[in-house]
């Protein structure tokens, strides 16, 4: 190993940054930090309590549709329930959970020390956490939105919406969708730039690398839902005239912004999950992931082919046979992308020495339940078929499979294989085993019968139902699935806080991983690696540990290389980015001002833009360093 | 490792669902998608099942081959860890190219449904206005007109949906439009849906070929009770029948405008 760098300068060095990071103590800590670790865990328990909410609002939904008739909650509270449940799990819980992924691995995989721009990663952070609050917030000013997480024109428009609920949600979009723009450029800009010596992109990660597709996909995509919101908006506040036919406005212009948006969108929701289950499924067969190339490409593929299936969603609006045509033929298309990576996960595990631990299992069921998903897309991707199946409960059962028995699941397999990284600690493996098999039985008593339902004839989003249509048993399956699900997530909570005060200590590498981040210890360091490592192959820290023989078994690498790491140039110092408030400061702004035009009150807004701006100019003159 | 939670739980989940499956087939299902009682219901039911079976071939292969690689390659005590297989060209090339195939065999059959139900209707077609309001239906018939010379019109209320007569047999143009909000007009086993969208007319003709009552309901969300905002399609047997009905409203007034 290497003896050329002098270890008393290093020591110090160390020692520094540790000083460094404890400036503030407790909560201030928490609220002044940079660090991409403690950001990545901020995003992680702020997603899950929002995932808490838009869980509850499922089970509300599901207990009023339980039986024909049902009055468990009005018209108008279901309305808002199924906004707020949308609204919340994609942009609250599925984006914000990847984005603690991103935040906590990708530094870590690439080698890194933290990300490019620490003080715009904690301002994503907060604007994400305030926009949340503040669309929340329109519970408490007279009403939630009620017009779907779609909300299609002009339903949203004044004449029919008079309420503040659309504004709060119209701008509360706006504030988070600020929050995923400066993530996005953030991780490329980290990506690109701050791989260690040797991580070409073909060495990187297949985390790191549908990081990289996603961040792409979020700064083309979210620029169109701005702009559509900001329509909205303008109609809503200034009398503008977008939206409003009314007035002469174009209701589908609405349509074709949000699905141009609203597509990609999806594939922001699942390229993240499909990276997970590509770290998770070679891990745990003790295997290269098969055809790595292939999987990276087909995930560009399918960043690409999304921005032109919009119109799937749009088949029932009379867009006509060509434009149908052109949609439907596109869409079947992207099927062929998915497939390979569906092949490729198979036949990593094929072969493999699969060792059956809650994540192997969620990353599993990750493949089994998205191939549902997959399948049941291309079904209604056929134009004619899909004028029966649109806005159906097909459709919810389809998108649910992609979101939850896809996205969430592979979420949940980076929970439990990430988590000794960051705490230290093991999960609880029968625990964890147990809060699989309820989730995944719950969730195929839950959305296997929405196919049915579907096919029966049951529009998506009514409130209620009449007897006799045959869709009663089916419906009472479902709501008792959901709760079999709500038990899975309170057998995870009670793992997570069992397992933080008791469990056996994890060390540094717990999975035989393949990957620079278990080159380190648990918790990592708040500088991340002493020393930043040299990459010399794909899987750089599992060829640390195994050579291979001539028939290309994996043998032990004999003189202890697990858990070390080699040296690179001697380090001259440990560059540390200090502690800040100003991007919280910063980001308070955004709600005071979005409060002031929901209100029409604009001595607010302007209180809220003087708070942006001391925010902005502290944050540009504080010293990066002390 | 553990085994406590073994096949038994997915199996018992599996019986009970074909169990109520089975219950299912005994009740009625008026809304139901693979009961079409219409050309154009029967067209996209037997466009869905082409791209089903597939499907679900599929389905059951992958499931296999995942349930199986854990079985066969679970880690067991003293197995050498596996060889280090980084990928197959061959293969690669092979599971890209024999989905687009597959993909594009059925794009063929798709593009050609979506041109022939987007036809105009034929000129002997019976034409009727359908207009979404919130949160209820009304059609009109342009060619039946009353003493003043306005359509026929029925109207309905959320407590006592509308009811949209035709005869069968006989092709029907509809001409769906809003007064609001975006609605989606939809019998499901007529046919597929369309929406009613405001400033927006839209065209789709059906042919019923069983004379019944056929239930369907708004399938866009348009607010507050869009659950409440549903209509019934009346099919009377012979032209005669349907004709006679035609007298009956345009005589007892109760057709007129609203």
């Amino acid at each position: 190993m290497a003896v050329a760098w002098e270890p008393i300068r290093m020591i110090e060095a160390l020692r520094r940054v540790r000083r460094e990071a404890a400036t503030y103590r407790g909560l201030w800590s928490w609220i002044a930090t940079v660090d991409h670790k403690r950001i990545g865990i901020m995003y992680g328990v702020a997603a899950f309590a929002f995932f808490l909410a838009g869980g509850i609002e499922a089970l509300l939904i599901r207990l009023q549709l339980a039986r024909p008739g049902g009055d468990v909650v009005s018209p108008e509270v279901y309305n808002q329930l199924f906004t707020m449940h949308g609204t919340t799990m994609i942009f609250l819980v599925v984006m914000p959970l990847a984005s603690a992924f991103f935040n906590l691995v990708v530094p870590l995989q690439i080698g890194a020390r933290d990300v490019a721009f620490p003080r715009l990663n904690a301002f994503s952070f907060w604007v994400f956490l305030v926009g949340a609050l503040f669309l929340h917030s329109s519970i408490l000013a007279g009403g939630a939105p009620n017009a779907g997480w779609f909300g299609y024109a002009p339903l949203t428009e004044l004449p029919y919406n008079p309420g503040h609920g659309i504004d709060f949600w119209a701008l509360g979009l706006q504030i988070v969708g600020i929050s995923s723009m400066a993530s996005a450029f953030n991780f490329i800009v980290t990506i690109l730039n701050l791989r260690a010596p040797g991580m070409t992109l073909f060495r990187m990660p297949v985390f790191t690398w549908m990081t990289l597709v996603t961040s792409f996909l979020i700064i083309l995509a979210m620029p169109v839902i701005a702009v559509a919101l900001f329509q909205l908006e303008f109609d809503r506040l200034f009398g503008a005239n977008f939206f409003n036919p009314t007035k002469g406005g174009t209701p589908l212009l609405w349509q074709h912004l949000f699905w141009i948006f609203g597509h990609p969108e999806v594939y922001i929701l699942i390229l993240p999950a499909m990276g997970i289950v590509s770290e998770v499924l070679p891990t745990f067969s003790q295997k290269p992931l098969f055809g790595y190339p292939f999987v990276i490409f087909s995930g560009i593929a399918i960043a690409f082919m999304s921005f032109g299936v919009w119109a799937h969603h749009m088949y029932t609006t009379g867009l006509g046979p060509v434009a149908n045509s052109a949609f439907g033929v596109g869409t079947i298309l992207i099927a062929v992308p998915t497939g390979v990576k569906i092949f490729n996960w198979l036949a990593t595990l094929w072969g493999g020495n699969v060792s059956l631990r809650t994540p192997l299992l969620f990353a599993v069921g990750f493949v089994a339940m998205f191939v549902i998903g997959g399948l049941t897309g291309v079904t209604h991707s056929m134009v004619p078929s899909d004028y029966q199946q649109q806005d159906t409960y097909y459709v919810v059962a389809h998108f649910h499979q992609v979101l939850f028995g896809g996205a969430l699941f592979a979420l949940f397999a980076g929970v439990y294989y990430w988590f000794p990284k960051f705490s230290g600690r093991l999960l609880d493996e029968k625990l964890g085993q147990l809060h699989f098999w309820l989730m995944l039985i719950g969730f195929n008593l839950t959305f296997q019968p929405m196919m049915i339902l579907g096919m029966l004839g049951m529009p998506r989003r009514i409130y209620t139902y009449p007897e006799g249509m045959g869709w009663d048993q089916w419906n009472l399956l479902a709501t008792s699935g959901a709760f079999v699900i709500a038990l899975s997530v309170l057998v995870f909570m009670v793992n997570v806080v069992r397992s933080l005060r008791r469990a056996e200590r994890a060390g540094a590498d717990p999975w035989d991983g393949r990957t620079l981040e278990w080159s380190i210890p648990s918790p990592p360091p708040p500088y991340n690696f002493a020393r930043i490592p040299v990459v010399r192959a794909r899987d750089d820290f599992w060829h640390r540990k195994y050579m291979e023989d001539a028939q290309g078994r994996p043998v032990p690498v004999v003189a202890g290389g697990s858990g070390e790491v080699e040296s690179g140039a001697p380090e001259e110092e440990i560059h540390m980015p200090s502690p800040s408030f100003f991007p919280l400061i910063t980001a308070i702004g955004f709600p005071i001002i979005a409060t002031g035009f929901v209100f029409a009150e604009y001595a607010v807004v302007a209180a809220g833009a003087v708070v942006l701006l001391y925010g902005l100019y502290g944050w540009a003159l504080e010293p990066a360093t002390e | 490792m553990k085994r406590s939670f073994s096949i038994r739980w997915p199996l018992f989940g599996l019986a009970l669902l074909v169990g109520l499956l089975a219950v299912a087939c005994e009740t009625s299902t008026p809304q139901n998608t693979f009961a079409p009682a219409g050309d154009v219901a029967d067209k996209q039911r037997q466009l869905f099942l082409m791209a089903m079976w597939p499907a679900v071939a599929i389905l059951v292969g992958v499931e296999v081959v995942l349930v199986l690689s854990l079985i066969l390659f679970r880690r067991r005590r003293g197995r050498q860890l596996p060889k280090q297989v980084h990928g197959n060209t061959p293969l690669e090339v092979a599971w890209t190219l024999a989905p687009l195939l597959l993909l594009l065999g059925l794009a063929v059959p798709m593009v050609a449904l979506i041109f022939e139900l987007g036809r105009n209707p034929k000129a002997e077609a019976l034409p009727i206005r359908v207009i979404g309001h919130q949160w209820v239906w009304e059609f009109q018939y342009p060619t039946f007109a009353d003493g003043q010379g306005r359509p026929l019109t029925i109207i309905g209320t959320p407590e006592n949906p509308p009811e949209l007569h035709i005869p069968a047999g006989r092709e029907i143009a509809l001409e769906i439009t809003s007064a609001d909000v975006i609605h989606s007009f939809w019998v499901p086993r007529l046919g597929g849906k369309l929406d009613a969208i405001p400033g927006r007319v839209n065209r789709m003709w059906i042919v019923v070929n069983e004379p019944g009552v056929y239930p369907g309901q708004c399938a866009e969300f348009c607010g507050l009770l869009h659950a409440d905002m549903r209509l019934k399609v009346v099919v009377h047997e012979t032209e005669a029948d349907f004709e006679g009905w035609v007298r009956e409203m345009l005589s007892s007034g109760s057709g007129g405008g609203r």
